[in-house]
């Protein structure tokens, strides 16, 4: 059908004749009431009614708020992401909330100017990390803007969620990039080995694959990264700063392994395509642990300092690449997706770490 | 610093910990909503331990005590010897938050002496997920009580 101007209608209300009467036999619950509950409304408090019911396969592609009554006309406006499980996670209403309630300004929360005068190799190696994380966090936000627009407007409280992460990332880039330019050392190198990894997640061919890539194995690392700031902050700087980013990234990190879970859930079929899909990201991660880029400055960190690197920092390094590899396997298997004896990876980076060796064959 | 006066550890002091950080509404909704059950496992020379617990439900925290111990199941332990536990708390008191060799996360990081134990990925990444929250309400233990009428 074509739109028209109602021609009768702007007669009727130039006229002044407002009574709401269309909306009277509406399909609306008339009379329902969401209750705060302690915290305030949640999206989990007006999760009642029809209106908390998320459909597994959404019945149309429209921006009509779920629940509404929807004009039969509303245009088709293309989403490509029309099924649930695709983008769903179980803990994402309360996700939504916790990121909402949990941001914070690199501009206020960090004291900058108690940063204190470093080494130069310790400002040389935090402006190199800095560096790095200013360019790898801006891919989490650049894939769910990426994927955003597609997402059927039935799965609103995903879309929201992704929203959040688009912020937190951005926050992540600027507290980074802050503290690269805050302390006389500026930015460092970007490493060709980073970017062809961003690049797999940005031009991952279904939100399934850059979700797996991004979510669940670049934050995992980038996580454990943040948890061992402790380690690395060269000052109590550095430590709100890696703290503060740590708690955002693990909120990102509960959602894709619990959307994974939810996929595998209602679809086993499709855990080979996820494995696939690790198996190429966790090569070029591989030689993301052999990148000086990033290698030499966390190792002279956690060392505080150069002299120390060598054994200080290779044991750190040790302790850290035990940690990433220990808690991803964890959390592939919560997801329902054992990567255990099956990772791409060197031997050289998993010896020791449980699990991660293939069982040997029984002869 | 006015130090919690009940013995460290026992169920009285987490009692008072959660009392005092709870005590400062304005700072738990600052910190952010946080959902987690966590324990801490206190392990003695003699290889016997103790747990005790603290809830997040939003913006409050509470201890469990009493009864509730029994029927208590945590997301996630951190557990490690008492007398690192002491050592931990003794530097909060000192100065009025953990330092940088005293927080919670440092001294869980390389599994000595503290270790992260939890029955999936979900309840260990929540320790991170709120680790600040969860430092703010151990320094507790080295602020200044709050004032609170009827108390």
């Amino acid at each position: 059908m074509t739109l028209g101007l109602d021609l009768d209608y702007l007669d009727r209300s130039s006229r002044g004749e407002f009574d709401l009467g269309w909306l009277r036999n509406g399909r609306s619950e008339w009379g329902v009431r969401a209750k705060p509950g302690k915290t305030g409304l949640t999206l989990r408090d007006i999760a009642i009614g029809t209106y908390g019911a998320v459909p597994d396969h959404a019945p149309r592609r429209s921006m009509a708020p779920r629940g509404s009554d929807i004009d039969p006309d509303v245009p088709d406006l293309g989403y490509t992401i029309n099924d649930k499980a695709e983008v769903w996670s179980d803990n994402v209403l309360d996700l939504y909330e916790e990121a909402v309630s949990r941001q914070w300004s690199a501009t206020r929360d960090i004291p900058w100017r108690d940063l204190p005068d470093l080494d130069p190799d310790l400002e040389h190696a935090m402006c190199q990390l800095a560096t790095v994380l200013s360019e790898v966090e801006m891919v989490a936000a650049d894939f769910p803007a990426k994927w955003l627009w597609r997402i059927n407007h039935d799965f609103v409280e995903a879309k929201m969620f992704l929203c959040t992460q688009v912020m937190d990332e951005a926050r992540h880039t600027e507290v980074f990039r802050k503290r690269a330019l805050a302390n006389g050392g500026g930015l460092g190198r970007a490493s060709a080995v980073v970017e062809r990894f961003l690049q797999l997640i940005l031009d991952a061919e279904s939100y399934d694959e850059g979700s797996a890539l991004m979510h669940l194995l670049g934050e995992g690392i980038v996580l454990s990264l943040f948890r061992a700031g402790e380690f690395l902050a060269p000052s109590p700087v550095e430590t709100q700063i890696f703290r503060l980013c740590m708690q955002d990234e693990a909120r990102h990190v509960a959602y894709g392994t619990m959307h994974l879970r939810y996929r595998l859930d209602r679809d086993p079929s499709v855990a080979e395509d996820f494995h696939a899909y690790l198996d190429k990201g966790e090569e070029i991660i591989a030689m993301i642990f052999a990148t000086p880029e990033i290698v030499e400055p966390t190792a002279i960190l956690a060392a505080g300092g150069v002299a120390q690197a060598a054994e200080l920092g290779t044991a750190a390094g040790e302790v850290m690449r035990h940690q990433i590899i220990g808690d991803y396997l964890k959390r592939c298997e919560h997801a329902g997706l054992d990567r255990r004896g099956r990772l791409h990876l060197p031997d050289v980076l998993i010896e020791g770490v449980p699990g991660a060796m293939p069982e040997p064959v029984a002869s | 610093m006015t130090p919690i006066a009940a013995p460290f550890p026992s169920d009285r002091w987490f009692a008072d910990l959660a009392h005092r950080a709870g005590a400062d509404p304005a700072a738990m909704e600052r910190l952010g909503i946080a959902e987690l059950r966590i324990g801490f496992e206190m392990v003695g020379d003699g290889g016997g331990s103790w747990l005790f617990g603290l809830v997040f439900d939003g913006y409050d925290v509470d201890a469990v005590t009493g009864a509730e111990v029994s029927g208590f199941v945590p997301e996630v332990v951190v557990s490690g010897p008492l007398s690192a536990w002491e050592e931990m708390v003794r530097s909060i008191e000192a100065n009025g938050r953990a330092d940088a060799g005293h927080t919670l996360n440092t001294l869980s990081i390389t599994g000595v002496p503290f270790t992260v134990r939890s029955a999936d990925a979900m309840g260990q990444d929540k320790l991170y997920r709120y680790m600040g929250t969860i430092q703010a309400v151990l320094d507790a233990a080295g602020a200044e009580p709050v004032a609170v009428a009827g108390r």
